[in-house]
């Protein structure tokens, strides 16, 4: 088939995908809603290493659109991504320094004196940073092959469907994010 | 032109190939190995059933060989063969056996495209299956038994192997095979979506579609809004089995063992999983229904009746089906408000239905039938889903569900629709296909006999459990021996499980007449059913690519049968409009 | 040695059908005709097949329904019961029409339509007043059908509580146990963690109103007296099914359910109808494990001074559990 149909299609696989994620998390939020109603549930505060987080992914994703730009000017994106790839690195270490911050605050995953509002918590984060992990094999990628120079404003597709995905991964988080604050 | 000239290996043709018709023909037969497994299954438990205790020589046919260690069948080993039958039965075989063939093997072709729109990915699909399938058949040779909680899986029974032994290993398994299993559909269900939307072939119009693939469209938007939700259910229902977290599990003594969980709740484990579970089931049914009206219009040389209201029939019934999953939740104690919502919306989803059904009658009616055997099976589909579909207004009563729920009505309502409608469904695609998938012609006389002798003994087996459940006998019972109340159904269990014996006896010529005629069938021409749609315009040998030359260009709908004024009763889809000729 | 037999059987059958088959093409060879193309025969064949199973098919289902009426659940022994017995018989009634009148006529189609050679079917794709009538009648009577049904459930599941007996029934892996709530009609708190040796049901005789609780292996009711059963459970999900009154209700580990009803038929009175072996009965309904098919609790309806004799004459739990 033509490439420009290709890339749509491929491009389209990538939505519909995102949109079975989208349906994973939502099953995992309406069960925390649902839960929530029946009481026996310890509130707490979200550990400020979040708020890093966010702010960390949501830079990152900001860089991607930069991205393009450069390709345009022929310019090397090696740097762009792999910086991308680091932050969602220091990402992922953000969210474990939270969870530690929850442990010393008494909230855990499982075990004596754990509640269900905290195990929910670790399982939605945790599934995020699952997902994003497989972000970060394919930033990864992205990167070599861009070091590689094997990316020209003709020919992109790889980083672009990399790109949708990660800003993708930055709205989930954001979603969470404010889901676990304000709900 | 075929965009791939690279030479094929063994393989790559036919193990890791990335051809959809291949990796459809692989769904198809892993699919019927799955199906020998499970009617397997079924034929061992109805034994026990109609001869409690009595031990069976079937048991030597079973992998793994669980049941003839230790005594034989017991409780245990029975709820985990009725576990693992529906398991396989409402997973494997009717949602990839069915969907995973037909999607794969008539999307690309109908819709006049090369392939999908990645090869890749549907070659990923089949294999995650086929892995789900490893893993799960592995559990058969787990020493404290595969799964047994039921395919519905309910927590607390699930989550403590101290409930049942099955809930051990075997259930983790269970999870582990299932995650693969939804993966797989997935990337097929992506793949299925994308490539109408965006791969047909000039002309190709969503009006000119052919229900078959409206249906395999809508099944695979089901599949992608659905199936997530029962992973994030089994998610939360591994960290309760394997972490000690307490999303389903609440106050518990178990073997006289106090367990630490507190605050969890089983109900919230039942709502996740129907939210998938009922939109499953038409996931299950709705490819078989696309099927049927492809099948239904050919072999009576007219189009489908209502092609506009079908479309819309199949909108409305996928959208409901989200909102009805309370109904397998009636006696939970929910809220007797919601309850009422959910009767509402259940009985709703009758109404698409029927009109479903009107439409089947409507195309019968003056038509020139041709009795092959997938149109023998495709008006079993339609008289399989106006007996079951009725038996469901029973069932969507929240006041009447009171004393039928669990019981063996709801076993012969759902066997019905699925187990009779959608199987129909999927002998019918399987006779009607058959020629483009091999190129040879499957034995008219064995589909004769297999369809009469199936139907039959279909109904003798499920017409008769209405009637036991009306009697008040609840399902997943090893033996119905211990109430005095059910003494007198024990005829009526022998009867069926008569008929369940000689219906399994009777595939027997199916599988034979399937596998035969792959080797030494007649051969096929290239449209022996003299049908309108684009696969019957491909040459009988099957190719890479599909078509030799250009892809066809398409200028009419796919139910242009016996129009006046046209030489043939059918009129392919790419055939272009005569001279005053009008279109549809 | 008998998988050694099963493998000769099917091996043998496999050769035999492929014997018949070969017979059939070469047969098929030399009258020169396609085996597999489907003839006029064929659909005459089919076609008075399908007609045939008219009768077949639907004799079948009258004959199940006269043959085994005498099997299915006698009348209902309750008033919500009663109720949900007559929206059943309408329900009933409503589906055997559509059923009788749908079946025939798709066989009947099958049949009068078979295919004939020189016959051209007719091209009719589509009706929208037809569409119309058959999605606007179907729907006047499904709506009519929902509200009979929603005002049925709306009485069963909101029964009268104020002069309700309040009994709990108790589910674990494999058993029932009832306690009534004694003459204060309140039961004593209870909890899992309180569960020790006799205390079976984990009642807190902490709790003022646990003395007077009576706790039994068989329910007894007075009749025409409302009762409100309130189920727990130990382990899994159980399901109080009591299928003479139209109860059924799930039992689930960390909530309490509810089913209130007012008996109205003693067992006396059922043994007359329904034979001298009748007996009310418990059963479990939902999958819990591996005597799933055997838990079981008789209950027992009779008159209110037999009743008042029965549980007058029961030890209460102050007596029978003493405080650690």
């Amino acid at each position: 088939m033509k490439k420009s149909v290709k890339d749509k299609a491929l491009k389209q696989l990538l939505w519909v995908g995102m949109f079975s994620i989208s349906m994973f998390f939502a099953g995992l939020t309406s069960a925390f809603i649902v839960r929530k109603a029946e009481g026996n549930w310890t509130e707490f505060i979200l550990p400020s290493w979040f708020i890093y987080s966010s702010i960390i992914i949501v830079i990152s994703s900001l860089i991607l659109f930069f991205v393009k730009r450069q390709l345009r000017k022929n310019a090397s994106i090696f740097n762009l991504v792999f910086l991308v790839f680091l932050l969602g690195l220091s990402f992922a270490y953000f969210q474990v320094q939270g969870w530690n911050e929850l442990t010393t605050q008494g909230v855990y995953l499982t075990g004596e004196g754990s509640n269900v509002a905290g195990s929910f918590l670790y399982v939605l984060t945790l599934s995020h940073l699952v997902h994003l992990a497989g972000g970060l094999i394919a930033m990864l990628f992205v990167s070599v092959k861009s070091k590689l120079n094997l990316y020209s404003i003709d020919n992109c597709l790889g980083v672009e469907i990399v790109s949708i995905y990660w800003h993708f991964l930055a709205l989930l988080w954001l979603y969470i994010f404010v889901f676990l604050k304000f709900v | 032109m075929s965009d791939h000239h690279h030479k094929e290996t063994f393989i790559t043709k036919y193990i890791f190939s990335t051809d959809h018709k291949m990796i459809a023909k692989q769904f198809l037969i892993t699919g019927m190995f799955m199906a020998v497994i499970g009617m397997l299954m079924s034929a061992i438990f109805r034994v026990q059933l109609a001869n409690p205790g009595e031990a069976s020589v079937l048991y030597n046919l079973l992998p793994g060989g669980w049941l003839n260690e230790d005594g034989g069948l017991n409780p245990d080993k029975y709820l985990a063969l009725v576990t693992m039958h529906g398991t396989i039965l409402v997973f494997w075989v009717l949602t990839a056996g069915l969907s995973g063939t037909f999607a794969n093997f008539l999307i690309p072709l109908q819709i006049g495209a090369r392939d999908m729109a990645s090869g890749f990915i549907n070659m990923l699909s089949y294999w995650f299956f086929f892995l789900a399938t490893v893993v799960l058949l592995s559990s058969l040779f787990v020493e404290s038994g595969p799964a047994s909680g039921g395919w519905t899986i309910y927590p607390p029974l699930s989550a403590l192997p101290q409930a049942i032994p099955g809930s051990g290993t075997g259930m983790t398994l269970w999870l582990y095979s299932i995650t693969l299993f939804v993966v797989g559909s997935l990337l097929g269900g992506l793949n299925y979506i994308v490539t109408i939307l965006n791969l047909r072939t000039k002309g190709m119009s969503m009006q000119r579609l052919p229900l078959t693939v409206w249906a395999l469209l809508i099944t695979a938007i089901l599949g992608v809004l659905s199936f997530p939700v029962l992973l994030s259910c089994g998610l939360l229902l591994l960290f309760d089995r394997s972490f000690g977290t307490s999303f389903y599990l609440s106050d518990i003594i178990i073997n006289g063992e106090v367990l630490h969980n507190v605050g969890g709740s089983p109900i919230l484990f039942e709502h996740l999983f129907w939210f998938l579970g009922h939109p499953e089931v038409y996931i299950i049914l709705l490819p078989a229904l696309g099927i049927v009206s492809e099948v239904i219009a050919v072999n009576s040389r007219k189009p489908i009746f209502g092609y506009k209201a079908m479309v819309g029939a199949l909108l409305l019934i996928a959208f409901l089906s989200f909102i009805v999953w309370g109904h397998h939740m009636f006696m939970t104690g929910m809220n007797p408000f919601l309850g009422s919502v959910f009767t509402f919306t259940t009985l709703l989803i009758a109404i698409p239905s029927a009109v479903k059904v009107f439409n089947y009658l409507a195309t019968l009616w003056r038509a020139n039938i041709r009795f092959t055997p997938a149109m023998l099976f495709a008006i079993g589909t339609v008289s399989a889903f106006i007996t079951g579909g009725l038996t469901g207004l029973i069932l969507g009563d929240s006041a009447l569900d009171i004393n039928v729920h669990d019981t063996y009505f709801v076993v012969g309502h759902f066997h019905i629709v699925m187990g009779l409608s959608a199987i129909y469904g999927m002998f019918a695609g399987v006779y009607h296909w058959f020629p483009k998938m091999y190129g040879k012609m499957m034995n008219k006389s064995l589909g004769y006999l297999h369809f009469w002798g199936t139907f039959i003994c279909a109904y003798g087996v499920f017409f008769p459990m209405h009637f036991l459940g009306l009697a008040g006998l609840p399902r997943r019972y090893y033996t119905n021996s211990s109430f005095p109340m059910f003494d007198g159904l024990a005829d009526i269990n022998e009867i069926i499980t008569f008929f369940a014996l000689a219906g399994a006896i009777v595939q027997a010529l199916f599988l034979f007449n399937f596998f035969y005629s792959i080797f030494k069938g007649t051969k096929a021409s290239a449209n022996p059913w003299k049908a309108n749609t684009l696969e019957w315009t491909t040459p009988v040998e099957r190719i890479h690519g599909n078509w030799p030359g250009d892809l066809p260009v398409v200028t009419r709908w796919a139910y242009d049968y016996s129009k006046p004024g046209m030489d043939e009763d059918y009129v392919m889809q790419n055939v272009p409009l005569k001279d005053g000729e009008e279109e549809h | 040695m008998t998988n050694l037999l099963i493998a000769l059987v099917v091996i043998l059958t496999i050769a035999a059908l492929v014997q018949l088959v070969r017979v059939n093409e070469l047969l098929s060879e030399i009258t020169n005709t396609d085996t597999n193309e489907v003839t006029d025969e064929d659909n005459n064949k089919n076609g008075i097949f399908f007609l045939l199973t008219i009768p077949l098919f639907l004799g079948f289902v009258v004959w199940q329904m006269v043959t085994w009426d005498h099997l299915l659940l006698p009348p209902a022994s309750s008033v919500h019961g009663a109720e949900i017995d007559s929206l059943m018989k309408v329900s009933m009634t409503l589906i055997l029409i559509v059923f009788f009148a749908l079946t025939p006529m798709l066989f009947f189609f099958a049949y009068k339509y078979r295919g004939k050679k020189e016959k051209k079917a007719y091209f009719f794709s589509h009706n929208n007043k037809l569409e119309v009538v058959w999605t606007v009648v179907p729907t006047i009577i499904l709506t009519a059908l929902i509200i009979y049904g929603l005002r049925t459930w709306d009485r069963a599941m909101n029964p009268d509580l104020a002069k309700s007996t309040v009994i709990e029934v108790y589910s674990k892996q494999f058993d029932w146990t009832a306690r009534y709530s004694g003459a204060d009609n309140i039961l004593g708190e209870s909890s899992y963690l309180l569960v020790e040796g006799k205390n079976v049901l984990g009642v807190d005789m902490l709790d003022e109103n646990s003395g007077d609780d009576v706790v039994v292996r068989e329910v007894h009711l007075p009749v025409n007296k409302p009762v409100l059963l309130k189920f727990r459970s130990r382990d899994v999900i159980h399901s109080a099914f009591l299928p003479h009154f139209r109860v059924q209700m799930n039992c689930v580990p960390g909530l309490s359910t509810q089913f209130g009803f007012t008996p109205t038929k003693t067992t006396t009175q059922m043994k007359e109808s329904e034979g001298e072996d009748f007996e009310y009965v418990l059963l479990c309904n939902k999958i819990c494990g591996a005597a799933h098919f055997n838990m079981q609790m008789k209950f027992i309806v009779e008159s209110e001074e037999d009743y008042n004799k029965w549980i007058n004459s029961q030890k209460k739990l102050k007596n029978t559990l003493t405080l650690k």
